[in-house]
């Protein structure tokens, strides 16, 4: 606790030398999210260090509490999803859910609301109870911020952080998906689970099938099961995570979905992990940016030759912890991605739309997918209807050419026709798009974006919401 | 001419098969971020140690261990990464002098350290 509290006075200090020196301010992690969300052109902290963490006991939870506090844990804001796992993993717990990986630290994850696609459980925000922010220099300045209508820890607790409690629930739900604009995320509460497995399974579906799942989301009346899977009735079991990958190239009438069924824990089970796990040689990925930026008219051809390094192997089947069906990323090169949070209702028709732009108006070096994640209370998460389908195309990086139009452009034709065929989207804070369409906030968010802004400006002095403030958030005019 | 020619392919190709790396990496624990690194390769983010030498050992020794100890980019003093390289050259050294000199061609990034 001493060292937490010398790291918050350090943090203190350096906010007070910015303030001296009339400049911005901004913490970043893992530097994982693919815009300028984490950056600021003055001062920048890295706080990949800052990995304290902290298990909460009996007599540190208030007396309302409706939480296991063996369920719950404090992370100092640098601890990447991999190091909070093993921590967890120790003490028999898990998180609920990762963002499919686990190199993103937990302040970077739910600052910017990153989510996997557990679909009855959220993104990594919707298990956060509690935040410890620093939002300026003085003594006052440290808050411990969680919901009235759901409080965790005493007011004795907060005390021993030097925190000043605030328990008003728009505050907290503002804050959650902050963008790194509520001031400093030290430490973020969490809500664990007792240690659970996962079975997956790797198959291929009719996309007929997959898009009519994808739209009801009705695994029990579907016509597709896992034998395995199934109640005493022969009905589908409902998954924990669903994703569909679509090769938009291809009229292959099939496609490759991935399914998880949660399990409970039990000691023995086969190794998850393969002997070896081999990297794609990087000059392949080179030539292939090349190949995509002089002649476009090959990417379908590569990227079907490519389809069994990008796509998992169908009829794969394994099992293993959170933390270890989401391992370590494999591939750390340029890539983009673009994400877009649409009702997953519409998400067929958003998918075919564009497949159409991207076969029509492209080809973009990258693949579909489509994940799906129950609704957030964060007041900008992206994930706001009740079941999310986050629809993302992700792929290798490459340069505008006269043969093949840039990545911001192609953001920007995709919102365009979701615009055009009124389709309500978000976009995930932390990938690429384009940030700077005319009237995307509002699109999006309409009075949620006024919430978020009235309460920082409630929470931060006006010095502080200045410092607080970068390029991004003045980007979309949330600054 | 024509046998020349073929020893130089076998030669050539004996030199370019026996130049490779392995590489080891822990499943549990995370590597030492760098966060000025501008790597761009598997590396991307961590704290790596390149070690590029010549170990001479005694004529009455028959191996010898290389000691990863605590420094600023190894703060933990442990392990998650490494990388060894196999070359030619290095063989050849090994073999010409009995052993007694061994290239030591490795990367390695260390446990990230805990607070």
């Amino acid at each position: 606790m001493d060292r937490y509290n010398d790291v918050a006075t350090e943090i203190q200090r350096l906010i007070k030398e910015t303030l001296d020196a009339g400049q911005g301010f901004r913490a970043y992690g893992s530097a994982w999210s693919l815009n300028n969300i984490a950056s600021h052109k003055d001062r920048m902290h890295y706080n990949g260090f800052m990995n304290i963490s902290m298990p909460i006991h009996d007599v540190d939870c208030h007396l309302n509490s409706n939480y296991d506090p063996t369920n719950l844990f404090l992370f100092e804001c640098g601890n990447t999803i991999k190091e909070i796992s093993e921590t967890l993993a120790e003490n028999g717990k898990s998180l609920k859910t990762s963002g499919a990986s686990n190199g993103q630290t937990i302040a970077g994850c739910i600052s910017t609301g990153v989510h996997g696609s557990a679909l009855d459980v959220g993104s990594v925000q919707d298990y956060v109870v509690g935040l410890n922010l620093i939002i300026g220099p003085n003594k006052e300045d440290i808050v411990y911020i969680e919901p009235h209508s759901k409080p965790a820890l005493s007011d004795e607790f907060a005390t021993k952080l030097n925190a000043r409690v605030i328990r008003d629930d728009n505050m907290f739900y503002a804050a959650l998906v902050g963008l790194g604009g509520f001031g400093f995320l030290h430490g973020i509460v969490i809500e664990a689970e007792p240690m659970f497995l996962l079975k997956r399974y790797v198959k291929k579906m009719d996309k007929n099938i997959a898009f009519e799942l994808a739209s009801t989301m009705d695994f029990k009346n579907a016509v597709f099961t896992i034998p395995e899977e199934t109640d005493s009735d022969g009905k589908g079991k409902r998954p924990y995570h669903f994703k569909i990958f679509i090769n938009q190239y291809s009229d292959d009438p099939n496609c490759v979905v991935e399914l998880m069924y949660k399990k409970a824990y039990q000691k023995h089970y086969p190794d998850p992990f393969p002997i070896i796990k081999e990297s794609l040689y990087k000059d392949l990925i080179y030539l292939f940016v090349k190949l995509a930026e002089n002649l476009p008219k090959s990417i379908p051809f590569l990227v079907k030759q490519l389809r069994n390094t990008i796509l998992p192997t169908v009829n794969e089947e394994t099992t293993g912890m959170l933390k270890e069906i989401f391992w370590d990323a494999p591939y750390q090169g340029p890539a983009f991605a673009c994400s877009f949070g649409i009702d997953h209702k519409d998400s067929p028709k958003a998918m075919e739309l564009f497949g159409k732009l991207t076969r029509d108006e492209g080809p973009i070096p990258g693949i579909f997918a489509m994940r799906f994640v129950k609704q957030t209370k964060a007041t900008l998460g992206f994930t706001q209807f009740p079941i999310t389908c986050m629809l993302e195309i992700d792929g290798v990086l490459w340069s505008e050419s006269e043969k093949i139009m840039s990545l911001e452009h192609f953001s920007i034709r995709m919102i365009e026709v979701l615009q055009q065929n009124n389709i309500p989207f978000t976009l995930h804070w932390g990938k690429n798009n384009g940030w700077a369409f005319s009237g995307l906030l509002n699109h999006m968010y309409a009075e949620n974006a006024v919430k978020w802004i009235d309460e920082r400006k409630k929470l931060l002095s006006t010095d502080m919401y200045d410092l607080f403030s970068n390029g991004f958030l003045q980007t979309v005019g949330l600054a | 001419m024509k046998q020349l020619k073929w020893l130089l392919i076998i030669v050539s190709c004996a030199i370019l098969t026996s130049c490779y790396s392995v590489r080891l990496r822990n499943v549990n624990g995370t590597p030492q971020p760098d966060p000025f690194s501008n790597r761009k390769d598997y590396y991307r983010g961590m704290a790596v140690v390149e070690l590029d030498t010549i170990i001479s050992i005694k004529i009455t020794s028959k191996d010898f261990t290389y000691l990863i100890k605590e420094k600023e980019a190894c703060e933990s003093g442990k392990l998650n990464i490494i990388e060894y390289r196999n070359t030619f050259g290095g063989v050849l050294l090994s073999a010409i002098t009995f052993g007694k000199k061994r290239k030591v061609t490795i990367k390695y990034v260390c446990e990230k350290p805990s607070n």
